[in-house]
């Protein structure tokens, strides 16, 4: 559905994206990572037509996106700042954008409804919050009824019951009509929770791609959990332990980040180290590394601490 | 899907968005009628027919009644145009099924379309009421008349604008940069005209003239049948033929600038 190959992009001397290559699959909900300035909105304005690549190939929907009005039926767009003409009010505005798509003005009740935003009905767009905002893109997003919808930082105006909606609604979407998704979120825990794949964004390339578990696989990055009944104390002193890339205390236990092979060396530590931290060791079990190791590792690859990346396939 | 309807939409959203209660419209309106009432055709200088009719029309496009026309379409072309970029509406508007090319052209049908038609509905209805005899004795010196003064300095600040305002995608700033060259435009003017003086030579008013139509007929017009007046022994009396060629000049000055907005609008512009 979208395929994009060695894309490059500058702004001056600044490189954007440098050699970025990605696919996302028809029916596939795709998580876009990356820290600030890593290429994620340069891609993703590159794949919706808004910007221009210097290189690379890029096709959605098998047709080029700039300026390309037959495929904007088939996208969805929902942008971290929505923008819209201000002016309008909320119901009238989504009846026009119904006419524009051809879609009967019912439409404009049924996205709505769907958005919660019943209530915005009558007001105008400036008058509605940054939440309000952010849904009325999304019921924007939806008029057309895509069947891709590409979001960057969709979540990042609502609060926590807006945006659990949202990635119900996101789910809902992609089970009953086989929407795909390409998001872009710094919001890691709620792209593992709706996100098959992933792809990880640096100094604008994919350093790795696919489902958590192939890029557990693929990095050797595993984490391994922990439950006690004193974390604080045993999470201290698993920080000193030199192998361990990250470790998270809770209430309950702790998780650490480790390469593979080096939680057979945990495995071993822990019992000494629990014994000097007078902890109970209640269990503890070793799986795929989530999202948050992930990307911070590739970060630190990034900042050329980590060269485990280099080994991943890109694609 | 037909594209007829996604541009009626997106040209009746840029209305909404661009024109609320006439009220810039109305006080020229006003002021029209005012110049109308006050003011002295025949500016003491010897009149024909065509010469008045002219003079009328210069009078009804004088500077203050100008400077609204242009300050309105600047703020529509400029802030309008410029706010979709600055504010990122162009981004909702290019998610439509649009050719950009079309977007562009619904956005400035409402910003620049709607302007000249309302200026040019206002004078002529302003016209048709006060001096009828005038619009219709004279119609084709009226129309040449509303032609030169809507190219320059309207049309020409407005093509001006939209490359300004594309380029810097800041609607505020090119309206500012609009004001100014306005005001520079009518520097220039002078400071030609004082060329023209002291060196005894019209090239400074055939060049201006290019730019500015109007000072060609102005220079017809004014010294038809009269000796004008001189300046180092010779007077710049353009024949009618020229002063066609000066108005050509000066729209085809306006089309470059409005075809390279769209070509850049078309294929450059990244937002």
């Amino acid at each position: 559905m979208i395929q994009v190959d060695d894309l490059a992009k500058s702004y001056g001397r600044v490189v954007a994206v440098d050699g970025l290559s990605l696919r996302v699959e028809e029916g596939s909900i795709m998580g876009l990572i990356g820290p600030n300035g890593a290429g994620k909105t340069t891609t993703i304005k590159i794949i919706l037509g808004l910007l221009k690549p210097e290189r690379g190939f890029v096709r959605v929907f098998d047709e080029e996106p700039w300026d390309n009005p037959d495929i904007k039926p088939k996208i969805g767009v929902i942008y971290e700042r929505a923008y819209f003409p201000s002016r309008h009010k909320v119901f009238d505005y989504l009846k026009r954008v119904c006419r524009i798509f051809g879609k009967p003005e019912s439409r404009a009740r049924e996205v709505l409804a769907l958005t919660r935003l019943e209530d915005a009905h009558d007001r105008t767009v400036k008058a509605l919050s940054a939440g309000m905002l952010q849904k009325f893109a999304v019921a924007h997003a939806l008029i057309k009824e895509p069947r891709l919808i590409i979001a960057d930082e969709p979540t990042s105006n609502l609060d926590p019951e807006a945006r659990r909606e949202l990635l119900d609604l996101i789910l809902q979407l992609h089970r009953d009509e086989n929407v795909t998704f390409l998001i872009s979120s710094h919001v890691l825990p709620e792209l593992s929770r709706i996100c098959e794949s992933v792809a990880i964004i640096n100094k604008g390339k994919v350093w790795a791609a696919g489902s958590l578990t192939e890029l557990s696989e693929k990095l050797e990055a595993r984490t391994t959990r922990i439950s006690t009944d004193n974390p604080e104390a045993l999470g201290e002193l698993i920080r000193k332990l030199e192998y361990v890339s990250r470790v998270e205390v809770d209430s309950r236990g702790v998780s650490v980040g480790v390469l593979a092979g080096e939680d057979e060396r945990l495995y071993e530590d822990v019992p000494r180290l629990a014994k000097k931290a007078e902890a109970k060791i209640v269990g503890i079990e070793t799986g795929t590394a989530s999202l948050e190791e992930l990307f911070r590792l590739a970060v630190k690859s990034g900042q050329g601490e980590d060269r485990r990346w280099e080994k991943a396939d890109h694609s | 899907m037909g594209k007829g309807r996604p541009f009626l939409e997106i040209f009746t959203y840029a209305l909404d968005e661009d024109y609320r209660f006439p009220i810039l419209e109305i006080f020229a309106f006003l002021f029209a009628l005012g110049t109308f009432v006050f003011a002295d055709f025949a500016g003491g200088y010897d009149r024909t027919g065509e010469t008045m009719a002219y003079s009328l029309v210069s009078t009804l496009c004088g500077f203050p009644l100008m400077f609204i026309f242009v300050v309105l379409i600047l703020k529509n072309v400029a802030y309008g145009l410029g706010s979709d970029l600055d504010r990122g509406v162009m981004q909702t508007l290019f998610s439509y099924p649009l050719k950009r090319r079309h977007i562009l052209t619904a956005r400035l049908l409402s910003s620049l379309g709607i302007a000249v038609l309302l200026f040019l509905g206002i004078q002529i209805f302003g016209l048709f009421l006060l001096a009828p005899d005038i619009l219709a004795t004279y119609s084709s010196t009226v129309f040449l008349t509303y032609a030169a003064h809507v190219c320059s300095p309207a049309l020409l600040l407005a093509g001006l604008l939209l490359l300004l305002t594309l380029r810097l995608k800041r609607g505020g700033l090119a309206l500012i940069i609009g004001v100014v060259l306005f005001f520079a435009g009518l520097i220039v003017s002078g400071l030609m005209t004082s060329i023209a003086y002291g060196t005894g030579s019209d090239l400074s008013l055939k060049i201006w003239a290019v730019i500015n139509p109007n000072s060609a007929l102005q220079a017809y017009y004014y010294h038809m049948g009269t000796s004008g007046f001189l300046f180092g022994g010779e007077t710049w009396v353009p024949s009618f033929s020229e002063v066609l060629l000066y108005l050509g000049a000066g729209y085809l000055i306006v089309a470059v600038l409005f075809i390279v907005g769209y070509i850049y609008f078309d294929r450059r512009l990244e937002i």
